[in-house]
């Protein structure tokens, strides 16, 4: 496992570097934001330039940016996320709470993507160019083609309201005292449909990709000589084809841990799920500096940590691999 | 010629590139057979569509002709995917090369920033970005290309670290040539097909991209785009379906149909490569 | 009654509307039931809680509940004002002082007693330096005597029209109690995130994203009340989803127009919903198309008086509002029942005139039709606003105005319009606050600060309006002060300083077991006391 170690501290070098550009960038972006953290909060008060003034300052508004910059720097050494004017508490401990809720929404989402998406893949590819085969493929791609939001909205329309089976939102029913497993079980029915709308959008890709890269195998020699011996084709499909298309869909995963996140901003909002996205989408609005940079740190490491594992496993399936990254 | 007839060989790439030619045909058309500004009031307000025949699709919460912004958002959302998949290529190519051929130091600080754009979500910067620049129809398609230009890059380099082992550019090592100039006009040119076949992605996600801006309320508000279409839609979902049906079929439409007709020039070009 | 009848005339296009579905629903009499959790839409988590410091109607939505006023709004009381912590309050003849007599036997939420000394405190610490609205209306503010536990005399460096205090009332005058604040940074009290008040509801818990819940106060001071037991406000950020959610049930009322205004013709034929369009009355907004006077075509008094005859206001009121607004005439709204007078120049929907003029000032028509373009900048705070920014560039295209429209969210656009006067013409939602001083007269006043939001950054400068003013704000005598308030209507209608387009309030949707909303103007931010459910 020494190539594995070797690439796991590479990695977590280049890491450092891509988190301190990550930072950097994202604060000079919204640095250049025209209005700052009291603009966005007079909007719902108005307020005298007294007051104005008195609150830029109370909020450290009054410095300059390089002095800002470098205090966020020189706490975020020591963990610290800083203070979250918006919501005037620590940025960790907003972070840490919504955290889970993302997490689990996230993590369904792209269970269903994946897991459907290349199951259904392999039906198709089992057969390239069949009927279903180009059914699944058109119909998937139709998915990813509506807006998140619309898809949304419907399935809120036709689920929430009209046959009254799910509810509308929320990631559980409120004050209701619940735990363990009811509250488990209650959560779970609150994410059935913002998983099923973020997931739906993603499964076009891990299917096509899937049935792609399977069709790719069938003209492979070693599938050509497991159909030459006679092997009964559910094995071949299961055994040779699908498995020889899987790799590329684990690199893809790791890729895709990035942008859902990105996506949930419209189904969170949507469904009013108290996430990541949501609250990103609120610190811009704000213009709470601070806050979008904890949220972009965070998840940044996930993605991160989520690639270094698509690296290890890869390494650790296809031998290849690792050796040439940790030879460089 | 064989290589046209490999392309029209799938239904599917023939569908496609039929629904793009309607596509660009709309949005050329549109000046000629709507030639008034598309966001102007044309009758009342929510008219069902199929009841008046000089508003055939009916009109929207202000009284604007539905067919006519579906015509016009037709040019938007093509000059949007179009421009943004463009500049994300451009971006990417560029980068891409420079870091493979450069190597080094160049190579890794290139690939870091690279990875950096790659960590935050796209989404999330785009929505950033225009929310502080300003929802204009450039700023969109820079939002856009901006999270858009990593897997260009990524793909760029690979090829050109293959392509860079070859004879050709040793050859031109040899006679001298400035190492700019080598990547950029012997490696580049070859590298570039694989970079292309990403182009279709990334144009309907870019028309994606830009729908979903508008949902937060970040369009171009000059401009009709079939995103702003729908998200304007939704109010009125439920007593006016047809205002957010519309423009979402002639969205579904046009991300396949741009898909579908990417996937065939692709098919038809790999089995080029494969062969020579 | 004059007053009733001309505050539901603001209404009158929807109160016909809603006549056969709302109205029954609402006069039915029964005694409330006790007991029940209401469950309320709301769209945003205010980052401060303190009605004391934050008068704004995001934050009293969810803590006038909690922390109460001297007085409340009311549709039938002495000079349309009801008791709450106060009982009565009398004006001293030369402006210098008002005296108010206290509730007795009121407790804080904590279990201590409620005396003037919280009033002293709330008012001199908070309301005069802190609050965004007070720190104009209690300037002048010196003093507050506490003769005894019950009496609260506060005094004025300069006389300030008693008038102006009362209609100040049921939005300044949060009372929060002096010992949970006396101690540290009023700013940084937690109290502040989870109020502490004397309110028929207590703060019980917040989860961000997620909800706030109130739970009954048992020693509330109000006999029998509050009726139910708990008001949970569940944060719906999605503006469609509110309708959802009524009509799924999982919502009892959703107030301050969470349902969309396109949406209110059909969901008022769900049954068991209704749609109530009162209990806003004392919550105006304005739509009002802002001007910068610098650019030198908009300093032109003909080109605004084309501007204003450009715009078909009954086409705004009837297709952006949907008929839930009314047209205004200058810059106190109709239904306003002290101030507002009718007897102002108007300006008719008259594109040739509007054009005529336009020629009349020199700016013809180019080759292309266009006579010089502007930047117009709508505020994305309401649909409504943006709509009406949508319609405005096509009036003007109209008159050869070529208006580009500049989308910003909500801080770009309060830099861009307040602080940079990076526009040419802006739409903007001013609320009316019961009397002109509080937040009306610094739409047009001259000489305010740069990055002051909501006032006259349009560079607008006129002395005879400014004399007005100052006259206005020393007036003490309420008829006289009344009459020039009047003649500043007058003035600003004449002037154009800014345009005034349309005046809007909110919308209720409610499930038909609600009982009790709607029963005083600012019912939506006021103590919900006496609503109840039926079972």
């Amino acid at each position: 496992m020494t190539r594995a170690l070797i690439l796991l501290r590479r990695r977590l070098v280049g890491s450092i570097f891509v988190l301190l550009i990550v930072v950097i960038g994202s604060f000079l972006l919204l640095e250049a934001a025209p209005g700052d953290a009291v603009d966005a909060y007079i909007v719902s008060t108005g307020g005298d330039a007294g007051m104005i003034e008195l609150l830029r300052h109370r909020w450290g508004l009054d410095q300059s940016e390089l002095t800002r910059l470098a205090n966020y720097l020189w706490a975020l050494l020591h963990l610290d996320l800083g203070q979250s004017v918006t919501f005037s508490r620590p940025i960790r401990e907003i972070i840490l709470e919504r955290l889970p809720t993302t997490l689990i929404l996230m993590g369904s989402a792209t269970a269903l993507s994946f897991g459907l998406g290349s199951a259904l893949g392999i039906y198709a590819g089992a057969r390239p160019g069949s009927f279903r085969d180009r059914l699944l493929s058109i119909g998937s791609l139709a998915l990813y083609a509506v807006p998140g939001f619309w898809l949304g909205l419907v399935l809120i329309v036709v689920f929430a309201v009209d046959l009254r089976w799910l509810p509308i939102g929320g990631i559980e029913t409120i004050a209701s005292g619940k735990t363990g497993l009811a509250r488990a079980a209650d959560i779970a029915t609150h994410l059935v449909l913002p998983v099923s709308a973020l997931g739906f959008i993603y499964l076009a890709l891990y299917l096509r990709m899937m049935r792609a890269g399977m069709a790719e195998a069938w003209r492979q020699d070693f599938v050509l000589a497991a159909r030459a011996r006679g092997l009964p084709r559910r094995r071949i499909v299961l055994a040779h084809v699908a498995r020889n298309a899987l790799l590329p869909l684990v690199t893809m995963l790791g890729l895709q841990s990035a942008q859902m996140l990105g996506g949930s901003v419209v189904i969170e909002s949507v469904f009013a799920v108290p996430g990541l996205g949501r609250l990103a989408q609120e610190a811009v609005a704000g213009r709470d500096t601070l806050l979008l940079l904890g949220i972009i740190l965070v998840s940044a490491v996930l993605v991160i940590g989520i690639n270094l594992l698509v690296d290890l496993a890869y390494a650790f399936l296809d031998p290849r691999v690792g050796a040439s990254e940790a030879g460089v | 010629m064989r290589q046209l007839r490999r392309f029209f060989r799938t239904p599917e790439t023939v569908a496609g590139a039929a629904i793009l030619v309607l596509l660009v045909a709309m949005a050329l058309a549109a000046p000629l057979l709507f030639p008034r500004d598309p966001q102007a009031i044309a009758g009342p307000a929510l008219l069902p569509p199929f009841q008046d025949w000089s508003l055939p699709l009916g009109t929207d919460r202000l009284g604007r002709d539905v067919l006519a912004e579906l015509f016009h958002g037709a040019r938007t959302s093509l000059a949007v995917g179009l421009a943004a998949a463009a500049a994300a290529l451009l971006i990417g190519a560029a980068v891409g090369t420079l870091a493979g051929f450069a190597g080094g130091v160049i190579d890794e600080v290139l690939m870091r920033v690279t990875d950096a754009f790659q960590t935050v979500p796209s989404f999330l910067l785009a929505l950033a970005f225009v929310s502080i620049v300003g929802p204009s129809l450039g700023v969109v398609v820079a939002a856009i290309a901006l999270g858009a230009w990593t897997g260009p890059a990524r793909v760029a380099r690979a090829e050109v670290l293959s392509i860079c082992e070859r004879d050709y550019v040793a050859g031109a090592r040899v006679i001298g040539m400035h190492p700019l100039e080598i990547a950029f006009r012997e490696v580049l040119p070859n590298a570039l097909p694989p970079v292309l076949a990403l182009s279709s992605v990334i144009v309907a996600a870019a028309i994606l991209t830009e729908a979903a801006l508008s949902f937060l309320g970040l369009g171009d508000p000059n401009r009709v785009t079939w995103g702003d279409m729908i998200a304007e839609g939704r109010a009125v979902l439920r007593t006016a379906p047809y205002l957010s049906i519309f423009p979402g079929i002639a969205l579904v439409l046009t991300v396949l149909g741009v898909y579908l007709a990417g996937e065939g020039v692709v098919e038809s070009t790999a089995v080029r490569r494969s062969l020579s | 009654m004059s007053e009733l009848i001309s505050r539901r005339g603001l209404l009158a296009g929807s109160a016909l509307l809603l006549a056969s579905t709302a109205l029954p629903a609402i006069g039915r009499a029964q005694t409330p039931k006790k007991g029940g959790r209401l469950i309320v839409a709301a769209d945003s988590e205010p980052r401060n809680l303190n009605p004391a410091i934050v008068a704004s109607n995001g934050v009293f939505f969810i803590s006038s509940k909690v922390v109460e006023t001297l007085a409340e709004a009311s549709f039938d009381g002495k000079d349309g004002l009801q008791p709450r912590l106060a009982l009565s309050w009398e004006g001293a003849a030369d402006g210098l002082s008002v005296t108010f007599k206290l509730r007795d036997g009121v407790k804080w939420h904590d279990g201590k007693p409620f005396s003037s000394a919280d009033v002293a405190f709330s008012a001199l610490q908070i309301w005069k330096p802190l609050q965004n609205l007070g720190r104009t209306v209690f300037k002048d503010l010196v003093a507050v005597d506490t003769p005894d536990e019950l009496t609260a005399v506060f005094k004025f460096a300069k006389p300030t029209p008693f008038q102006l205090i009362r209609n100040a009332l049921p939005a300044l005058t949060s009372v929060v109690p002096k010992h949970v604040y006396e101690n540290g940074k009023i700013e940084e009290n937690p109290a502040n995130n989870a109020p502490v008040g004397t309110g028929p509801f207590k703060f019980a818990e917040y989860k961000a994203g997620q909800y706030y819940r109130l739970a009954r106060n048992d020693d509330y001071w109000g006999k029998e009340e509050p009726y139910l037991d708990e008001i949970i406000y569940q944060v719906l950020p999605d503006r469609t989803s509110a309708a959802a959610a009524l009509e799924a049930e999982e919502i009892q009322l959703a107030a301050f127009s969470a349902v969309p205004l396109a949406d209110l013709d059909r969901i008022s034929k769900v049954p068991g919903l209704k749609v109530v369009t009162k209990g806003y009355e004392g919550l105006t907004y304005q739509l009002v198309v802002e001007i910068n006077h610098r650019r030198k075509e908009l300093a032109d008094l003909k080109v605004r008086q084309a501007i204003a005859h450009a715009i078909d206001k009954d086409f705004v009121v009837k297709t952006i509002f949907l008929g839930y607004a009314a047209t205004a005439t200058g810059p106190v709204p109709k239904n306003d029942p002290q101030f507002y007078t009718a007897e102002v120049p108007t300006y008719a929907f008259d594109v040739a005139k509007a054009n005529a003029l336009l020629d009349e000032a020199g700016y013809k028509r180019a080759d292309d039709g266009r006579r010089f373009a502007l930047k117009l900048l709508p505020a994305p705070y309401f649909n409504e606003t943006k709509q009406f920014g949508d319609y405005l560039r096509q009036a003007l295209a109209a008159i050869g105005i070529d208006a580009q429209i500049v989308n910003n969210d909500s801080a770009a656009h309060i830099k861009a319009v307040y602080t940079d006067h990076a526009f040419d013409l802006a739409v903007g939602p001013p609320v009316f606050r019961g009397d002109p001083a509080i937040s009306t007269t610094i739409l047009v006043q001259s000489g305010i600060p740069d990055g002051v939001p909501f006032s006259n950054q349009g560079g607008y400068k006129n002395a005879d309006l400014d004399a007005l003013i100052a006259k206005a704000s020393e007036t003490l005598d309420t008829a006289t002060r009344t009459g020039l308030y009047k003649e500043f209507q007058k003035k600003v209608a004449a002037d154009l300083p800014l345009i005034n387009v349309a005046e809007w309030s909110f919308i209720s949707v409610a499930r038909d077991t609600v009982g009790n909303i709607a029963n005083n103007p600012r019912w939506a931010v006021s103590n919900w006391a006496d609503t109840y459910l039926e079972s």
